[in-house]
């Protein structure tokens, strides 16, 4: 009932978006975006583009999830013992 | 029946080239004739950056307040992130302007994000930002290249 009362109210681009528990997957819009205009400007031709763009796209989700996943063990181990 | 790339050079003047780059993102390739390029950065610049403002909202863009006393640079230092957002061009010029009018309204004034997904739509929109300076100085530079 909540959530049917703050989708009605909702106003795009006025109001934030209410995806407040799924925050983490706003990472893939982003790093998609990117990893387009990042080789459209490094590959000499477009044709090349889909295929490196979604070499890299990869890459950088596995680094990030990476990342996420030693920072969240450092925090595991040494901040919160 | 194929056209070159040459072909459809309409200006290779490096200044124009970034100005019509910064003024619309993937301009700067289509006067170069480079049009698939334009036209792959520019939908993606301009999606990217209205992501930022469909998940934020729009007064995630506010620009720095030039009217405070003080030294202007500690002024553009208190929302450094107005820096990438300004890169986009008019589009992030003309979405600070509506950000401050709704700044100033009493129904709209409370409306504003705040922690993730303020940071977030932040992230989005400076991130569109600093892509449109990478496509400004590439189109730029193979500018300088068809014109040498």
């Amino acid at each position: 009932m909540r959530l049917a009362l703050i989708i009605l109210a909702y106003t795009p681009f006025l109001y934030p978006l209410p995806i407040w528990d799924y925050w983490p997957w706003l990472l893939i819009p982003l790093t998609a975006g990117v990893a387009i205009v990042y080789k459209s400007v490094k590959c000499q031709s477009m044709k090349q583009v889909p295929r490196e763009a979604l070499v890299i796209f990869v890459w950088i989700l596995v680094g990030m999830v990476a990342a996420a996943g030693a920072l969240a063990g450092v925090v595991h181990l040494v901040v919160e013992r | 029946m194929s056209t070159r790339a040459s072909d459809n050079v309409i200006n290779s003047s490096p200044p124009v080239i970034a100005l019509a780059g910064w003024a619309l993102p993937g301009l700067g390739y289509w006067l170069i004739g480079q049009r698939g390029r334009a036209i792959t950065c520019g939908i993606t610049i301009i999606l990217v950056f209205l992501a930022g403002i469909l998940i934020a909202g729009v007064r995630v863009v506010q620009a720095p307040d030039m009217s405070a006393s003080g030294n202007p640079f500690q002024r553009i230092l208190q929302r450094p992130w107005f820096i990438g957002q300004v890169l986009t061009g008019p589009i992030g010029i003309t979405t600070a302007m509506i950000s401050e009018k709704l700044a100033a309204s009493p129904t709209y004034r409370a409306i504003e994000s705040k922690a993730r997904l303020a940071e977030i739509g932040t992230l989005y929109t400076a991130v569109a930002g600093m892509l449109n300076l990478l496509t400004i100085i590439d189109a730029s530079h193979r500018a300088a290249r068809i014109a040498r």
